[in-house]
């Protein structure tokens, strides 16, 4: 079976500061993976390659296995691939329904269908009632919410959600995990990408990949990896390495 | 190749004064990102204000400069503080806008002031021309050469040494951390404005002898200035200098080879050249 | 019907419209009212670009320019009247063609720079070319002839803002203006829903030259007489923007309103203050920009959002 996503050697520069070196995992269609590290270790950059927002100076990337690494990124969220922003980006001065139909009118040219599906997809996330208030006054949360349901819209096969409980309540950042949990009932494989919220992970990853200084460090089910000692010394440095179980 | 080196000499002396005004508007928009369409509005002003003092008080515009400097410096606070400030953050959509209005309003108001009739002052020393060997340089260009020439090197100083310039650059860098180190935006924005647009008046001053002056005049110079800022890179004082130059040598040579009128489309087909080529600019870095 | 009220407004300002001819006492104040109705069609023209798709472009007088010359062109060559003007809305779709793709790829300031730029380059070239006979200009023939000269061409700029409106309508009900409205907002954002956004810039660009042209041949007709200072100035692509903007940009109704009330202001002040119109244009710019920046039609909007409840406020476009 191929896998619905899958990096081969990806390595990204920015001049001199070497973003990602030859990082190399796979993820197979319905599983929840989550990329975590600490600050500045590249996972948005990673998030950015695998959109399409960048491309990888080495290596390359695969989409259930068509090869994405030079592609524009409108033709990546064609090809399947939604995302969301690590700070969110809705277009303020339309309504929540209208930023959702954005994403539905992908597939469909017509007005209406659009709105018939983005008014399915917000009562999906709950958000009905926000429907027709201008995105730029919406609370964090929903704003969150939003970025979500207008990649849904995109009727994607994977969707990148970057930092997407960060800023969040711990109220709300559990809500919205339990959505995501079932996001794969959708059809929709999730990568996730989180610098601290570690309950949300533990909770709904199904595998993590850890990345430190732009290189993989670690991979495997959630529980196995946080215990590796380099994955601790990763986030807490050499001193803690050895944590009294 | 004489010929060709006279031009180029020709090409520079004007190109000082480019620089000046490049360098004005490296300031404006290079630095803080204002969308300032009126740039040459503010440089007729200054020539005007020159030729006022050349006017009613016999004073030589080689001195009178000064005064259009300082006299813009005040009327450039004065705009930014109260037309300017109030949409820092409003898209460069309303900015130019902004700045279009403003560049209407200074020229119908100068054309009310003082008609629309075209003026010269008749200095004696643009009609000297020095020899040094087989070129001919013009008096009153070279002495203007030579004074812009000091002010771009003060004005880099500035800009490069004092607080006030590394405070302004700071705000380039960051302008939502630079107030927690004491740094006091709007007055550091509003001076560097200003010193922007009087380095625009002090331009305008040297201009004055060796031009015609009318109330449209100052035009074409915003472009002008724009396609220098372009040319030298985004945010580099050195770099308008250098674009300014490089502007006035390339005009020089096109109004010499194939002809005057030809020389404004220069002035556009390099910025287009620039823009689609290498649009971080001659001594820009790129943008991350 | 969704929007039913829109039309009648478009029927009711049409029929207005047709009355106003008779209002009107001579050909000079014929001829105020038909650059009135040929501004209002540029400024919705333009809005397809500056104010659904949210590009600042202040070079479209680059596009009324091609369609003055190609009408004075075309017809020097026997091309027949009616034919030139719209093969000179060709060629202007093709040069829209040619500067999109370069200037599209610019951001920001630069955009508009370099839209400045192509028609300054326009205006330098036509006034130095032998063929369009340089500062000296072409004489372009008259479409109509006889007593109702002026009011058949008012007629004609009616019509052709009609139509701009009908796809300015058309436009902001469909997916298109939807995704024009999305790079307006936020190109990366919009990327990332998958919309091609050079490509749908640039067929604003291309629908929006062809009526800027149309419109730039009906002007050169009128006047039966172009020079590059007329046609190809600046300060056509300010005015067209300024309307725009002053009305609203992105709504229907903005440029229409826009155009006509800062023309009959400008004519009223010409009058009355003959020399400082100019002066009171720019003090109303800066008015507009420091305290109404959506225009005056997006000011409206805006009242009437937070008069509405919740439930049915709707973000009209």
């Amino acid at each position: 079976m191929t896998a619905v996503l899958e990096l081969r050697n990806i390595a990204k520069r920015f001049g001199g500061l070497r973003a990602v070196k030859s990082v190399s995992f796979e993820m197979n269609a319905g599983e929840i993976l989550f990329i975590i590290g600490p600050n500045g270790a590249g996972k948005t950059t990673v998030f950015n390659l695998i959109s399409g927002f960048l491309h990888p100076d080495e290596g390359s990337i695969l989409f259930n296995g068509k090869d994405i690494s030079r592609l524009a990124p409108h033709h990546n969220a064609r090809l399947g691939i939604g995302r969301t922003f690590q700070i969110v980006k809705p277009l303020k001065n339309l309504t929540v329904l209208q930023n959702v139909m954005l994403g539905a009118f992908m597939h469909t040219g017509r007005l209406q269908q659009a709105e018939a599906e983005a008014g399915r997809i917000l009562d999906f996330l709950q958000m009905s009632h926000w429907k027709d208030l201008p995105a730029h006054g919406l609370p964090l949360a929903a704003l969150k919410r939003l970025e979500i349901a207008r990649a849904l819209a995109t009727k994607p096969k994977l969707v990148l959600l970057d930092e997407v409980v960060s800023g969040l309540t711990p109220g709300e950042a559990l809500a919205l995990a339990g959505l995501v949990k079932r996001l794969p009932e959708w059809g929709v494989s999730v990568v996730g990408g989180v610098e601290h919220v570690m309950q949300v992970v533990m909770k709904i990853a199904d595998r993590i990949v850890v990345l430190d200084y732009g290189a993989k460090i670690a991979e495997g089910k959630p529980a196995e990896v946080v215990s590796l000692p380099v994955v601790i010394e990763a986030y807490l440095g050499a001193k803690y390495k050895e944590l009294p179980k | 190749m004489v010929d060709f080196l006279q031009a180029c000499i020709n090409g520079l002396l004007t190109g000082a004064l480019y620089a000046l005004i490049g360098m004005g508007l490296a300031l404006i928009f290079g630095v803080m990102r204002i969308v300032n369409f009126a740039h040459g509005a503010f440089l007729m002003v200054g020539m005007y204000t020159s030729w006022v003092l050349f006017d009613k008080l016999k004073i030589n515009p080689y001195i009178g400069f000064l005064a259009a400097g300082v006299f813009l410096f005040f009327f450039g606070y004065l705009v930014y503080l109260l037309l300017i400030q109030p949409i820092r953050d409003r898209s460069d959509f309303m900015q130019i806008l902004m700045t279009t209005g403003i560049a209407l309003i200074l020229v119908d108001g100068v054309q009310l002031k003082f008609g629309a009739d075209y003026h010269q002052t008749n200095i004696e020393l643009v009609n000297r021309t020095l020899r040094f060997g087989p070129f001919a340089v013009n008096a009153a260009y070279l002495l203007s050469f030579a004074i812009a020439a000091v002010c771009i090197v003060s004005l880099r100083s500035f800009v490069v040494r004092s607080r006030t310039g590394q405070a302004l650059r700071a705000i380039a860098q960051n302008r939502e951390v630079a107030p927690l180190m004491g740094i006091n935006v709007t007055r550091i924005q509003g001076l560097s404005f200003a010193l922007g647009i009087a380095v625009a008046g002090v331009a305008g001053g040297l201009l004055l002898p060796a031009l015609y002056l009318f109330p449209t005049v100052g035009d074409d110079y915003t472009l002008k200035a724009f396609v220098i800022v372009v040319l030298g890179g985004m945010g580099s004082i050195e770099g308008a200098a250098f674009g300014g130059l490089v502007l006035g040598v390339a005009e020089s040579l096109t109004s010499f080879y194939i002809g005057n009128q030809w020389a404004l489309i220069v002035d556009f087909v390099l910025f287009l050249l620039v823009l689609s080529l290498k649009p971080s600019g001659i001594f820009g870095r790129q943008r991350a | 019907m969704i929007r039913s009220w829109k039309l009648w407004v478009l029927l009711a300002v049409v029929a207005a419209s047709c009355c106003l001819p008779l209002l009107v006492q001579n050909d000079y104040q014929m001829q105020v009212v038909f650059r009135i109705a040929l501004f209002a069609a540029l400024g919705l023209a333009w809005n397809l670009v500056g104010g659904y798709a949210g590009q600042l472009s202040l070079g479209h007088v680059a596009f009324f320019g091609v369609g003055a010359y190609g009408l004075a062109l075309f017809t020097s060559h026997s091309v027949p009247k009616w034919i030139s003007i719209f093969l000179a809305a060709i060629v202007a779709v093709i040069f829209a063609e040619i500067i999109g793709r370069i200037v599209f790829r610019l951001r920001g300031p630069y955009f508009t720079l370099a839209t400045i730029a192509f028609a300054e380059v326009l205006r330098l070239t036509a006034t130095n070319l032998k063929i369009t006979e340089g500062a000296i200009g072409l004489p372009t023939p008259a479409l109509f002839t006889g007593p109702s000269f002026w009011r058949l061409f008012y007629f004609s700029a009616v019509a052709l803002a009609v139509i701009a409106f009908l796809v300015n309508g058309w436009v902001s009900r469909s997916r298109f203006g939807y995704y024009l409205m999305a790079i307006r907002e936020d190109e990366e954002t919009a990327s990332a829903v998958g919309i091609d956004t050079p490509r749908y810039k640039l067929r604003s660009l291309l629908i929006s030259a062809f009526l800027t042209a149309l419109g730039g041949a009906l002007y050169g007709s009128a006047f039966q007489y172009i020079v590059p200072d007329n046609v190809l100035t600046i300060d056509v692509s300010l005015q067209i923007a300024i309307i725009t903007m002053l009305g609203g940009a992105g709504t229907l109704l903005g440029p229409v309103v826009g155009a006509v009330l800062l023309m009959s202001a400008s004519e009223l002040f010409k009058n009355q203050f003959q020399e400082s119109h100019l002066l009171i244009y720019g003090i109303l710019i800066v008015v507009v920009v420091l305290f109404l920046p959506e225009g005056i039609m997006g000011g409206l909007q805006q009242l009437f959002r937070w008069r509405k409840k919740p439930e049915t406020a709707r973000a009209a476009s």
